[in-house]
């Protein structure tokens, strides 16, 4: 089992970061690698047990993956890869966000557990953690700069 | 019951952090709010169960609080205390420390509950929020910064 673990300091007030990020189809509005994204079956994005469909920008790919836990106490949400174009299985991952009391920001946290199953373990675990977990990270500190 | 959490980037990485703060009887070596410590009954300051005794500096008096968890894996540590000069019981508190990967830093958080016995609980929560934790972060930040 791989595990991949990232963190930043998002600098905006953890209620706005939460805000932004709480909604489960909001990945286009803030991941700069996902084009599209729908939640099936017409649910709403905060219920617990539903399904995001959302396509990547490099190539279309297609990814499913539901939402297992969603807490506004802890600020985390949890959820697992049901089809995607990347090399894994069993894969759950967590982002959670805590208040930064000193100088009002946010500690954001973004984790994972797979199994890789083609190609060098290694190379999956970095693609992950830095070209989505930290490239997450960044888009949401510099979009919410702007507002 | 009364809550009080206080959080701070420390400009350090994680395993320089917690080599500083992990001693359950080191408080006042970097810590100026307080002085001498000393762990009751000779026992190891990394023992569950062990009990530290210290001053307030200045003639504040003394606290002895009991160490209830320590965590080398998740960089924790909670204690309650025993008796203090404080205007409060049932008082239980933990530090902890996370790693922010980007920039190789660390989160602290420190947080207490307890209840306040004298009404005066803003009085509290400043002292124990901004006068002990806040100002631990502080001091933490200021003896990275010197030592780059």
């Amino acid at each position: 089992m791989a595990k991949v673990y990232r963190s930043a300091v998002i600098d905006a007030p953890a209620e706005v970061v939460w805000a932004y990020v709480r909604d489960f189809n909001a990945l286009p509005k803030w991941h700069p690698a996902i084009a599209t994204s729908e939640i099936e079956g017409g649910l709403s994005s905060d219920r617990v047990g539903c399904v995001r469909r959302f396509t990547r920008r490099s190539d279309g790919g297609l990814l499913r993956e539901q939402l297992l836990a969603l807490s506004d106490v802890d600020r985390t949400f949890t959820y697992n890869i049901l089809i995607s174009p990347m090399p894994v299985a069993n894969y759950v991952a967590t982002m959670r966000f805590t208040p930064i009391t000193a100088g009002n920001k946010t500690f954001a946290e973004w984790w994972a557990e797979f199994d890789v199953t083609s190609g060098p373990e290694q190379v999956t675990v970095t693609d992950i953690g830095d070209n989505v977990f930290v490239a997450g990270f960044a888009s949401i500190g510099s979009k919410l700069a702007k507002h | 019951m009364t809550k009080v959490f206080v959080s701070a980037v420390v400009d350090a990485p994680i395993e320089q952090v917690w080599g500083k703060v992990r001693d359950f009887n080191g408080l006042p070596q970097w810590h100026p709010r307080f002085s001498r410590s000393h762990i009751e009954d000779g026992l190891p300051s990394d023992r569950i169960g062990c009990v530290r005794n210290f001053d307030i500096a200045g003639g504040g008096g003394t606290i002895r609080e009991r160490l209830l968890t320590l965590s080398d894996l998740d960089h924790t540590f909670a204690y309650c205390i025993l008796t203090s000069p404080l205007p409060v019981e049932g008082y239980v508190a933990a530090l902890t420390l996370y790693p922010v990967t980007v920039g190789n830093k660390t989160l602290g958080v420190w947080t207490a509950e307890f209840r306040v016995t004298n009404g005066k609980e803003a009085d509290v929560v400043e002292a124990v929020g901004n006068g002990t934790f806040g100002k631990a972060f502080e001091v933490l930040n200021e003896f990275f910064a010197t030592r780059r």
